[in-house]
Formats: C-alpha cells, sequence, structure tokens
C-alpha cells in the first residue's frame, strides 16, 4: 500500500434516484431527488432511468472523477445486489433501498409509500455523510510464520502443507519424538480406491520428510508456557528442559489430538479384571510389534477374539459422543487377525456399525474375510469366563460369546482440547470457556408441546456434559476472556457453524484433527490442510490490516475514545473473540487482528465511545433522527426496525422479491449484528417520537446462528433493561420489543412487521412526538 | 464328505460361524450379510418359516448349531429368488438354504417330520422319477395320502371344485399320466447325479 | 505437455473451480481471500448447489440459506472471484501451472443488464416444471432461479424460446437483458490449477423398482422432501401428500433407498440417516399427533451428531424400525403400503402410510459428466480423486465429487483443496 491522504467524510455527496424495476412508477423520483437538493443542500442530484446501466454508472463515475462527488448514494435497489455496478475507487457509497423495501413492498403512488422512499433518500444520506473511509490497523512486526502445536499426523501434516504454500513453521511436540499415535498404528484404514485392504500408515516417511525440512523448525520436549498477541503478531512463550524461549508467529494451528478414554473407567467391561482384556490401543501395539498374536496371560495364541464397540463411547455416563472411528479400527484390527490366522474366529459386538462413505467396503472386506458381526449391547464381560454377554436385538436373547482368548475394548477419543498434564490457570475463567455455550441435546421443537410447558420430549440426561475437561490450557493465551481456546460441551474445540468449519473463536488459532472432532488419519490430513488455510489467511489479513471472516476485507476496526471510557469492561467481557484485552488501569486495549468487526463493544459501551469509521453509535443515531416523524394528529405511526444484515435484512430483501407487503409505517436500518445495537439508538428512537421499535436478528438458544457468537443473546440481554427507560418515559413496554427470525422467514417477516404495526397502531401515539 | 460340526452340542460355540462361512456352499457369501431382513421381508412364505434366512444367518453368527441343524427355514425355501434378487450384499440366500438343508440331512439333524414341505417334495420327485414330468393329480393325491387316509378324503374334498374347474377348462387332462419318451436316460441322468452328490 | 488432445496452454497463475455448491463456492472463496485470482464455473443458472434446495440442516436444523448468505457477500466484496454461470467444462489439458479448459456455455437468454425486476416472467405465457423443487410444481419459463439466487437475475427456459415466444420477452425487457439469439458457445480458459467440485445428484428412484416410487406421489424421496419442507417449496412449507393435499401424518423414512446395495450404490452416503433424522424432527414440529417411522440397517450418525439421534429417538413418536423393507405397494385405498420384516422381532408387517421418503443416496454427478484425464482418477463409484497423494498435479476434487460427505466436510475438504491449488500456483510461479 502506498501513501494515501487522511480520508475525510464525504462533503459533497451526489444522489442517484433509479426509476427503474417499478421504483418510478411507485414513488415520484424527482421528488426524491428535491429532498436530497432542498433538505440536505445535495448539490449533485439525478435521476435514472436504471442506475445500474452502463450509462447510469458512467455518469456517477464521471462526476467521481470529476471531483464533483466525493460520496454516492444510490437510492435504487438493495445492496445486496449489484454489489459489483457501483464500486468506485474507494469512494463511500451508500445505496437507499427503493426498490425491495418500497417499489416492491407498498402500494405505489401513495402518500405512505412516497414517505417511506424519502425517509429512505435522508437515511443514506445522514449514512454517507458520517462515513469515514476506513484506513487499516497495521499490526507492527508480522510474521509469516506457523506455530502448530502438536506432533502427530495433523501437526506434521500442517506443517508440510504450510511450507509447501510458503510459509515458514515452528513444531511444538511436547514428547521426545514426532509421529504421535501414529506410531503406534499398525496400518490405517483405507483411504484410496479402492478402499479395501489395510494401508501402512505411511507415518515414518512424514516424519522423514519433517525432520528434512529445512522450513519447519521441529521443537520436541517442548511445551507452551503462554502466547499473547494477536493474528500476525503472535508471541509465544515455550519451554525446553527448563528453558524458556520466545518466539514471534503469525498464527497456531492446534493440532493436539486426543487421548483414548481411560479405560480403568470402564470396569463394568472388565477392564483391569485380566491381562487379556484390552483396549483396541493396546491391541494396536501388539500388532505392531507383528508375529502371531498371543495372549498376555499364557502366550497362547489367540483363536476367538470379540471386540466390544462404543466402550466408553455413546454412553450417558462416559462419553456422550460417537467416537467415529472405533467401528473402522475394530474392523481393521479384525481383518488383519483374520488374515494372519484364517482359522481364527473375530467378533465385532455392535450397536450400530458406522462405517460412512466408501467405508462400507472395508467392512464388506473384513466380512468376506470371516470377521463376524453382532448386534447388540454388551452387556457384561466375565473376566474368568473370558465371555463377552450381549443382548442380541436381531436374536431378541442375551448370547453368551463364552471361552474368548481376548476381548477387546474399542475406547473412544478424548480431545485434547485442555492438557491434563498441565496446572489449571484463572480456574473461574477457565471454567467459562470449558463449559460449552450450547446443550447439544436440548429437545428438538414439536408440535403439541406448549411454550412454557414441557419444551418436548426430553433426550436422556448427559452427566458428561455437566464435566469440565481436566487439566490446564495448551496455549495459555494472555486474553482477557481467559487462557483457553473455546470448546463446545462435548469437550472438543470446534466450530459451531455447519458451513464455517473453521470458523474460530479465537482469530488466528485453529484446531484440526481429533482435537476438533473425533476422525481418522486421512481426514484429520485433510483437516490440517484446511486450518493451514485459515492460518494463512490469517497472517495475510493481519498484514493488511483487514478482518477475516465472515467480514474478510473489511477494514473498519473498533477505536476507543478513551476520554470518555469509565473503565466499566463491558467491552472487554462481552467480545465474542476475545479481541479486547485491559491495560493494568482498566482500559481496554483493542487487538484489531483479533476483532471480527461485529460491532458488539460498541453495542455495550454505556458511554458510546467505541466507534468504527464507517459504523458507531454516532451515525446511527443520525439516521434514526434523519427521518421525518409526522405528528401525532397524523394518525401515522412510525416504527423502527434495527435489522440484522446476515439475516433479518435478507429475509425483509427475499420479501419484496416475492412481492409481499408490510407496513409502510416502518423504517428499517441494517445493523451489523444485534449485538451492536446500543441502548442509545432505543431511546434516541423514543425521544424523537418512533412509536414502535424492533430489533430483528437470528435465533439465540441451544441452535444459535449468530456468527458473531451471541449477538441476539446479548442484545435480549441488554432490551431487557429497557423497560426502566420506557418508565421513566411514561411509556407501554410493548413499544419495545426483539424478533427471532431467520434468513428463510422471507414469508414471515412481512407478517411480524404487520402486527407489531398493528400493536403500535392500538396504542396512543409516543408523547415525545415534536419535542 | 462334510466336515462334522467342530463342537457339537454346544449351544453357543464360537466355531460354528466359521464352520458354516467354510463348510456350507456359499457359506463364505453369507459373511457379508447385514442384517438388513430384505430377504426375509420379501420372503413369499417367509411366515411358515420358524426363523427366515435372516435371523438363520444371525444365529449362526452366534454358535446356534443345534438351533440351526434342526430349523425348518432351509426345507421351506421355494427358490424363488426374491431374496437373491434384493439382497443389497449379494448374499445367495437361496443356495446356502438348500445346502444347510443338505447339511441337515447329512450330519443326521433331521427337519421335522412333520414338514409339509418335505412330504411335498417327495411327492413331487416321485413323479418326477416315475415319468420325467409331473402330474398334478398324482403329486397331489400322494401329498395327501401322506397324511393319512383322513386328511386325504379332507384336503381332497377341499380342493374338487378346484379340479373340476381345471378340467372344466382344459387345464388338467383325465387319463393316463403323460411320461417322457426315454424313461432310461431320464433314470441315468439322475443316477448318475446322484453319484455325482455322494462325492460330496 | 499435449494432454486430451490438446497442447498446454501459456502459464497462469488463476485457479480455476469447477462447480458453484457449497464445496466448490468454498474452495472459490478460501482461494480468493488468500489473494489469488479465482474462476468459479457453474453450469446451473445460480450458486448454491444442492444446499440452496435443502431447507435445513442438521444437526442445528439451521437455514442453509444464512451460510450461502455469507458466502455470497463474500463473493460480493472479492474483486478477484469471478462468477461464470451456466457453464461447464468439456476438456482439460495441459498440466500444473498451465491448463487450457474448454468451457462450455448454455444459453441463459438473459445477459448481465438483468435487474431481476420480473418484467419477462410477467409476459411469458410457457410453464416449466421448476427446477428448484425438482419439478414437484411449475414454474413461468422465465424465471429467477430462486428468491436468494446469486447472481440475482432471470434465466429463460429453452421452452419458452422454442414457443416462439422470444421476440415477446425481449419486447417486455426495459433493459435489453433479453437475447433470444443467445446460442451455446464454448471458450477457453489459461488457468493454473484446478478443483474439481462438481458435487452429486440424487440416486435415481425409479432404479429401485420394487418400492414404486412412479406408482404413487406420495411416495417421494429425500431431496423432494426438503422442498415440500420449505418455505419456497411447492407447498410454502407444509408437509401434505403430494396426492391430495392432507397433512401427512403417518410418515415413513426409508434408509439405504440405493445406498449400501451391491445393486445399486454400494458405498454408505453418510448424509441419509441425519437427513432422515431430520425430515422427522420436520415432520414432529408440525404436527402434534403425527407419527413417523424410520426403517434402517444402522443409524449412522458419526462423530458428534450422535446426539441429534438421541434427540430425535427421544421422540415416542418416531419409530426406529430395523428393517430393510422389501417392497412398497398401493392399496386400494390410494395408500402405499410398507412390507418387510422386522428384523428385532421377526414381525412381517405391512403398513399403510401417508407419506413414504426414500432415503435416496448421493451419486457423484461424475457419474455422468467429464472427468478430465489428467491428474484425477475416477473410483469404481464415479467419485473423483487425485492421482497421487504425494505429488502435487495441480487438480484435486473436493465435496461430494471425491466422496460422500456432509456440509461440514465437504467445507473441510473444499479448504484443504483450496490450499493445494493455492501451492499449486505458488509452486508453478
Amino acid at each position: 500500500m502506498t501513501e494515501t491522504a487522511t480520508p475525510t467524510k464525504p462533503k459533497k455527496p451526489g444522489v442517484y434516484v433509479c426509476k427503474g424495476c417499478g421504483i418510478g412508477e411507485a414513488v415520484d423520483a424527482d421528488a426524491l431527488a428535491n429532498v436530497a437538493k432542498s433538505e440536505f443542500r445535495i448539490q449533485t442530484t439525478a435521476t435514472q432511468d436504471a442506475c445500474c446501466s452502463d450509462e447510469g454508472v458512467a455518469a456517477i463515475k464521471a462526476d467521481v472523477d470529476a471531483g464533483t462527488v466525493d460520496g454516492v448514494v444510490v437510492a435504487a435497489c438493495s445492496h445486496r445486489v449489484m454489489a459489483d455496478r457501483f464500486r468506485f475507487n474507494g469512494t463511500p457509497v451508500v445505496r437507499a433501498n427503493l426498490r425491495e423495501h418500497v417499489a416492491w413492498s407498498q402500494p405505489p403512488g401513495e402518500e405512505d409509500t412516497e414517505m417511506l422512499a424519502a425517509d429512505q433518500v435522508r437515511m443514506a444520506i445522514t449514512q454517507v455523510q458520517l462515513t469515514l473511509p476506513p484506513l487499516p490497523s497495521q499490526v507492527q512486526e508480522y510474521s509469516r510464520t506457523l506455530l502448530v502445536l502438536g506432533g502427530g499426523i495433523t501437526g506434521m501434516t500442517a506443517a508440510r502443507e504450510a511450507v509447501k504454500a510458503g510459509h515458514p513453521v515452528i513444531l511444538v511436540e511436547k514428547t521426545d519424538q514426532l509421529g504421535g499415535w501414529a506410531n503406534k498404528w499398525a496400518g490405517r484404514m483405507p483411504y484410496r480406491p479402492p478402499y479395501r485392504d489395510v494401508q501402512d500408515s505411511g507415518i515414518a516417511k512424514l516424519v522423514e520428510a519433517v525432520k528434512a525440512d529445512k522450513d519447519i523448525d521441529v521443537k520436541l520436549d517442548t511445551r507452551v508456557v503462554k502466547t499473547a498477541g494477536q493474528p500476525g503478531a503472535f508471541t509465544v512463550t515455550l519451554s525446553h528442559g527448563g528453558q524458556e524461549s520466545v518466539v514471534n508467529v503469525g498464527a497456531v494451528v492446534v493440532a493436539t489430538g486426543f487421548r483414548p478414554y481411560d479405560a480403568t473407567k470402564l470396569g463394568h467391561l472388565g477392564y483391569g479384571a485380566s491381562p487379556d482384556i484390552v483396549t483396541g490401543v493396546e491391541l494396536e501395539a501388539m500388532l505392531k510389534a507383528g508375529g502371531e498374536l498371543k495372549r498376555k496371560s499364557d502366550g497362547k495364541p489367540v483363536k476367538h477374539i470379540a471386540f466390544v464397540q462404543c466402550a466408553g463411547s455413546r454412553d450417558p455416563d462416559h462419553l456422550p459422543y460417537c467416537s467415529s472411528v472405533c467401528c473402522g479400527v475394530s474392523i481393521k484390527q479384525a481383518l488383519q487377525i483374520t488374515k494372519a490366522d484364517a482359522k481364527a474366529s473375530a467378533y465385532i459386538v455392535y450397536e450400530e456399525l458406522r462405517t460412512p462413505g466408501t467405508a462400507e467396503e472395508f467392512y464388506r472386506q473384513a466380512q468376506e474375510a470371516g470377521v463376524i458381526f453382532m448386534k447388540g449391547k454388551a452387556t457384561k464381560v466375565d473376566a474368568g469366563a473370558m465371555q463377552v454377554s450381549y443382548t442380541d436385538e436381531l436374536l431378541g436373547t442375551e448370547v453368551p460369546l463364552a471361552g474368548l482368548d481376548m476381548i477387546v475394548l474399542a475406547t473412544g477419543m478424548v480431545p485434547n482440547s485442555t492438557d491434563p498434564d498441565v496446572p489449571v490457570v484463572e480456574p473461574e475463567k477457565s471454567e467459562a470457556q470449558l463449559k460449552g455455550d450450547i446443550n447439544p441435546f436440548s429437545a428438538i421443537p414439536v408440535a403439541g408441546y406448549k411454550p412454557g410447558g414441557a419444551e418436548g420430549p426430553t433426550p436422556p440426561a448427559m452427566p458428561h456434559l455437566d464435566r469440565i475437561p481436566e487439566g490446564g490450557p495448551i496455549l495459555n493465551l494472555q486474553y482477557r476472556q481467559g487462557p483457553h481456546i473455546p470448546v463446545l460441551a462435548d469437550g472438543f474445540s470446534d466450530s459451531h457453524y455447519i458451513c464455517f468449519p473453521y470458523e474460530t473463536r479465537r482469530t488466528g488459532i485453529y484446531t484440526a484433527g481429533p482435537v476438533r472432532r473425533p476422525m481418522d488419519m486421512a481426514e484429520s490430513a485433510e483437516d490440517a490442510a484446511g486450518a493451514v488455510m485459515k492460518a494463512i489467511q490469517a497472517i495475510q489479513g493481519s498484514k493488511m490490516g483487514v478482518s477475516l471472516h465472515p467480514r474478510v476485507g473489511d477494514l473498519s476496526f473498533p477505536k476507543v475514545g478513551h476520554e470518555k471510557c469509565t473503565k466499566c469492561r463491558r467491552c472487554t467481557v462481552e467480545c465474542p473473540f476475545g479481541a479486547i484485552d485491559e491495560d493494568e488501569t482498566g482500559r481496554p486495549i483493542i487487538n484489531p487482528a483479533r476483532c471480527r468487526r461485529c460491532g458488539t463493544c460498541m453495542g455495550a459501551c454505556p458511554v458510546q465511545t467505541i466507534t468504527f469509521d464507517n459504523y458507531n453509535p454516532q451515525m446511527v443515531n443520525a439516521m434514526i433522527e434523519a427521518n421525518e416523524i409526522p405528528d401525532e394528529f397524523s394518525e401515522k405511526p412510525r416504527i423502527l426496525v434495527l435489522a440484522c444484515e446476515n439475516d433479518a435484512y435478507p429475509a425483509l430483501d427475499m420479501a419484496g422479491i416475492n412481492r409481499e407487503k408490510w407496513s409502510p409505517y416502518v423504517r428499517t436500518i441494517p445493523v451489523r449484528c444485534l449485538g451492536s445495537v446500543t441502548l442509545q439508538w432505543v431511546s434516541t428512537a423514543l425521544q424523537k417520537g418512533y412509536d414502535g421499535i424492533m430489533l430483528m436478528g437470528c435465533k439465540s438458544g441451544d441452535d444459535y446462528q449468530c456468527h458473531f457468537v451471541k449477538g441476539s443473546a446479548i442484545a435480549k440481554e441488554r432490551m431487557s433493561k429497557v423497560g426502566e427507560t420506557l418508565k421513566s418515559l411514561a411509556l407501554e413496554k410493548e413499544r419495545v420489543t426483539m424478533a427471532e427470525v431467520s434468513i428463510a422467514d422471507s414469508h414471515r417477516v412481512p407478517k411480524v412487521l404487520n402486527e407489531f404495526a398493528e400493536l403500535i397502531g392500538g396504542l396512543d401515539p409516543n408523547p415525545m412526538k415534536g419535542f | 464328505m462334510t466336515a462334522p460340526l467342530p463342537n457339537p452340542g454346544k449351544k453357543y460355540d464360537l466355531d460354528f460361524a466359521r464352520w458354516v462361512y467354510d463348510n456350507v456352499n456359499g457359506g463364505d457369501k453369507m459373511a457379508l450379510c447385514m442384517q438388513c431382513g430384505v430377504c426375509s421381508g420379501s420372503c413369499p412364505i417367509g411366515t411358515n418359516m420358524d426363523h427366515g434366512p435372516r435371523k438363520l444367518f444371525m444365529m449362526i453368527r452366534a454358535g446356534m448349531q443345534e438351533a440351526v441343524m434342526t430349523s425348518n427355514t432351509p426345507a421351506n425355501c421355494t427358490s424363488c429368488y426374491r431374496c437373491v434378487v434384493r439382497c443389497p450384499r449379494s448374499v445367495p440366500v437361496t443356495y446356502i438354504l438348500q445346502d444347510l438343508l443338505a447339511k441337515q440331512a447329512e450330519l443326521g439333524y433331521r427337519a421335522k417330520d412333520s414338514n409339509e414341505n418335505i412330504a411335498f417334495a417327495k411327492s413331487f420327485w416321485w413323479s418326477a422319477r416315475a415319468f420325467g414330468r409331473t402330474d398334478e393329480r398324482l403329486v397331489t393325491a400322494k401329498y395327501y395320502w401322506s397324511f393319512g387316509p383322513a386328511e386325504f378324503w379332507k384336503r381332497s374334498m377341499e380342493n374338487l371344485k378346484i379340479a373340476l374347474g381345471f378340467i372344466k377348462k382344459g387345464r388338467m387332462h383325465i387319463g393316463m399320466p403323460h411320461s417322457v419318451k426315454d424313461k432310461k436316460g431320464l433314470k441315468a441322468i439322475l443316477d448318475k447325479a446322484r453319484e455325482i452328490e455322494s462325492r460330496g | 505437455m499435449p494432454v486430451d488432445g490438446k497442447e498446454a496452454g501459456p502459464a497462469s497463475q488463476t485457479i480455476l473451480v469447477v462447480g458453484g455448491g457449497i464445496a466448490g463456492i468454498s474452495a472459490a472463496l478460501e482461494a480468493a481471500e488468500t489473494g489469488h485470482d479465482v474462476v468459479l464455473l457453474e453450469k446451473g443458472p445460480s450458486l448454491g448447489g444442492r444446499v440452496s434446495k435443502l431447507n435445513r440442516y442438521f444437526p442445528k436444523l439451521c437455514h442453509p440459506t444464512c451460510g450461502l448468505e455469507i458466502n455470497y457477500q463474500r463473493i460480493r466484496k472479492n474483486p478477484r472471484l469471478k462468477v461464470l454461470t451456466m457453464c461447464e467444462p468439456t476438456n482439460v489439458a495441459g498440466s500444473r501451472g498451465a491448463f487450457t479448459v474448454t468451457v462450455k456455455r448454455h444459453p441463459r437468454f438473459v445477459n448481465e443488464k438483468c435487474t431481476s425486476c420480473g418484467d419477462c416472467a410477467a409476459a411469458t405465457e410457457t410453464m416449466v416444471p421448476n427446477p428448484f423443487n425438482y419439478g414437484l410444481d411449475k414454474v413461468k419459463a422465465a424465471y429467477l432461479p430462486n428468491e436468494h439466487a446469486m447472481p440475482m437475475r432471470y434465466v429463460i427456459a429453452p421452452e419458452a424460446i422454442a414457443e416462439g415466444e422470444g421476440d415477446k420477452l425481449k419486447a417486455a425487457c426495459k433493459y435489453g437483458a433479453v437475447e433470444p439469439e443467445q446460442q451455446e458457445e464454448t471458450f477457453d480458459l489459461n488457468v493454473g490449477a484446478i478443483i474439481w467440485a462438481t458435487g452429486w445428484q440424487p440416486y435415481d428412484p425409479n432404479n429401485l423398482d420394487v418400492y414404486s416410487y412412479s406408482h404413487s406421489p406420495d411416495i417421494i424421496t429425500n431431496v423432494e422432501m426438503e422442498r415440500l419442507a420449505a418455505h419456497d417449496g411447492p407447498t410454502q412449507g407444509k408437509i401434505v401428500r403430494p396426492s391430495n393435499g392432507e397433512p401427512a401424518k403417518k410418515v415413513a423414512l426409508i434408509q439405504c433407498a440405493g445406498s449400501r446395495d451391491n445393486n445399486h450404490l454400494a458405498y454408505c452416503s453418510r448424509i441419509c440417516c441425519l437427513g432422515s433424522l431430520k425430515h422427522a424432527a420436520y415432520v414432529r414440529e408440525q404436527y402434534a399427533d403425527a407419527e413417523v417411522d424410520i426403517y434402517y440397517i444402522d443409524i449412522r450418525a458419526h462423530d458428534k451428531l450422535e446426539s441429534f439421534y438421541q434427540k430425535v429417538k427421544a421422540d415416542p413418536q418416531v419409530r426406529f424400525v430395523k428393517s430393510k423393507p422389501g417392497h412398497i405397494r398401493v392399496g386400494e385405498d390410494g395408500r402405499p403400503f410398507i412390507h418387510g420384516e422386522r428384523t428385532i422381532d421377526r414381525e412381517v408387517y405391512d403398513e399403510p402410510y401417508d407419506l413414504i421418503v426414500l432415503a435416496t443416496g448421493m451419486q457423484p454427478s461424475a457419474v455422468a459428466g467429464y472427468t478430465p484425464q489428467v491428474g484425477l482418477v475416477k473410483d469404481d463409484y464415479g467419485f473423483v480423486v487425485p492421482k497421487e497423494l504425494e505429488d502435487n498435479e495441480g487438480i484435486f476434487s473436493c465435496g461430494v465429487a471425491a466422496g460422500p460427505l456432509d456440509v461440514s466436510l465437504s467445507v473441510q475438504s473444499a479448504t484443504a483443496a483450496a490450499l493445494k491449488a493455492v501451492q499449486a500456483v505458488r509452486q508453478s510461479a
């Protein structure tokens, strides 16, 4: 980037009113241009047949190029379409939505329609006049290096992939060798066509490749003591043999993997009662050692072996989830045993056999080799008789598999999202981060269950969910909000979003492999590459000073007006991404590269001193005030809708596309997230004379959809306090409300608005009108 | 020769499944069964079977040799092949049942004497051997007779109306049973088949 | 080197992504947001692919449109990413750093001047089966692919042109956007790396003749169920019997309708169990007295999705029947009956339903379409994987083109493929 002049807010914006797509028939475009001229003294105004046409765009561009205008209001369609047409070299552009929100959703030619259109123009002009083109936040001394934590298959793959993309890597492994669990594996499940045979783990080759790679700095016997900073500039303190050192890295891939579920907790399955009752991991080591498989107890060859699936997994008292790989692993082991000794009988006792995808072929291979599959829940393991009893669901009877030579417990995976060998730090903050903010077992919505009563069929209790993963933090983040990467309720450090598996809550830090989700080697390797991709973007983003997902490329970032700050710490507590720290006096310190630009801090600040250059409390206040409020005798109430631009606003656009109609009294302002809504906007609107206010955003709760984690939940919490403001103004509490909608609610949002409009219409006008 | 059962007398024998996989015709393919039940669900006479193919296969896995070897499921199979056509794992259910039936006999497990299918099969084969053809009247008569005179009379009367209808429409002929021309050749073929079968 | 009968083109740093579904969109965005030029090809009129036709996702029951909206915002903001709809590749030649891809563009009959005003739709009288709803209803032959289409632009079905409406539609458009004279055309693209994300198609239920799909409108597929439950579907989201519009309160969901079957799809499609659990939730959300039976072999709620299984299982009005049904017949009352053996108690059932949903599996689109000979290999099922994992040949696959994956795994694989492509063009630079 070359030097640019300090940007300023547009002083002479141009206003271009479109007459296309029915706008010209619905409203008087010239009258709208006159609003700009007469009320805002806009010098350059024009009406166009179609702003988006080549001629329309050229006309605007000519004005921008000539310097006649330094900001553009396109009063036409929604900002969600034709974005590429209205780009003028960084000149601020604001779109007044006259199409979806006026021409397509209001009756043409009526007074109310005209008034709505005029207000859309007023808000847009106000917004553009207060838009400061943002300059990027620069991270000082950024690093292109990735820190990869964990030297197993995921970590090593991540390191190799990063180097191949041109980024050096520091690979930290806490043990004295690379390879992780894979070192102990006697082969792996097939992952390449024809998906039939056990494949070599390939781990030795990978270890060699990593060791030989000059761009990978392998640090064995090393732990992370603490991690500070932000993407592009993390400073990580490492400890090796009691010596501490500090490295600078741009992003972190956490590949700490898993540990097998503690089999000593599986006494009911006979673990510990006989040396011939082993875990899958123990059997794997025996197979890896090679030679004839023999009993530990007496060295006799193993001719009859039974695998007990879901040993700990899918069990409310142990692990609530399916560990995903155990079916495949047991099949692999049984296949290896059967192939080595054609006379051996290998039994796999399962409840649901899970070999998704092409792994089904591997299941068939095992069957063809003679592995015997029994469907039922193992009820008892008798170490004396070496007997697995299980209730065979298909025979409807208890079947004893007696006289076995070996019993294998297919134990599940526990994510290493914490390190049991490391002491707990900041217990309270840790607990909050490790608790998981949603219950994955909450009931599904079912018709006939009344709100307030039972919510629906009650899923089984999952005591595991109440447990906090044991141990201390793996990165020990020096963040105000605590040392951990937040985990989900099941203990995995995964994204909450289906579409965005790397949407982490700690920007620049990406988990991969079984610490994120139970997964096998092939998937872990792929996941490693995915995480590296995001890590590289984090480094680039920090270099350019732009936001990462989901507001990719956003240059704006929050700024704190320290003279007004009361050190109340609300912003530092509420930031969903832990982007704000505090100095020793309690003043907030923004780490722009950690920030995702949602504005939750802005909404939290009670003195409105947190601002973005192009989005701030003052701007929206001004937009609210820009609208004309008819007097109380007009019988034209005004309703302010603050709509989340990720779902509520698009849903309204789609309602317009479907030509659904809604109340003309609604004035909609898109917001980045309901979390960014400050209560001041509500009081401004009430004082200005709006009769009702609605916050419209996404669903909160156990299946929340907010991509800024808890915007709706926070807004709900804040709104609960509006009651007192209303009371002080002697206003009814139902004037301010919140509606949870989804983006697929295009058919519902008009109803939501109309019902609210009807309710507001039934109340007396806001007495503050005209004050 | 058929290999003897590995551990006769055990109710649940861990070696039985592998024995079936290795010794029953199509048994290795049976190992591919995933217990979906489409065979038993498609079987036109499945309700007449004590277990049906799907459950029988599961019993084999559970090592329930006694119960398997005395099951009437193999004998009841009519070889319509619906199960084979529909089986998602290409298990040749029909062949397996046929060979299991043979194994039941060879190893001295008799399917239940009251089994009507066996009686029918015997009648059928009697006619086939004698004439090289199946004569509906004689097969039916011999089949009914195997249940005793009273049952013979009862069942014959029940079917009289149908038989008369057939005759009226020319669907059933009256007179001497038709026979193949080369009865000698037929006998030679059948003897040869028996010889091959006894080789095991 | 000459491959597929063509000489290699000039070197290029551009990454080509084939397929504009969730995997292709994700791969294209990840590469573009890492600073690379990307061309995204989509053969249909709008991005979004199969997920845009889903009502909701498992396990959160959230709407795919939400994630698509964020991705579309990312696309709108990124000048490095160029989207070409109605386009599909017909040939790939060359090698890493210098591929030449021949692209066929199908006529849309609408150009980029389209404002999506809808005047052409008002002008046409031709109706065509609605591809967005799998033909469950009809749509004007000049139509917006869906309310969330990207790009937000109309498309004219060839039927309208064949009906001779071309000139009328052209006259109806104020913006000069209708071009009835458009022809199929081909052009070449020079790119440095390629990501194959051609996705999947539902397995043809007509192949499952014992399930009588063509004999009753009340026997539908899982993808059709998604449209039935969607607010922008043929019934505005009401789950009803297609035969008579009555509420579907007794619903059967049949798993492995094609999948895990040597006669059809030998692999497990991974998503169908969870999809059906979701369908059970759809039905139960609408009708307090609804009963749902799920016929299954194994419920494959892998990894953390187990919780979704447990949640649905907790509802006593959702029954799990371990049985692969033998056949479906249409009863005298017009209702379809499912016949089979309940494996748990060996009861043979013959059960009537209001609605039967066949959980048909995912078949890779590559089964029928073009697949490059260079760098990729098709497995026995039609999934496309790179020839060698060790060498970066500059051409990769992701999403369901590469294997039966759910959305999350598709995006994971797309992100990984994007990195591989970035490595390829960086290494060839």
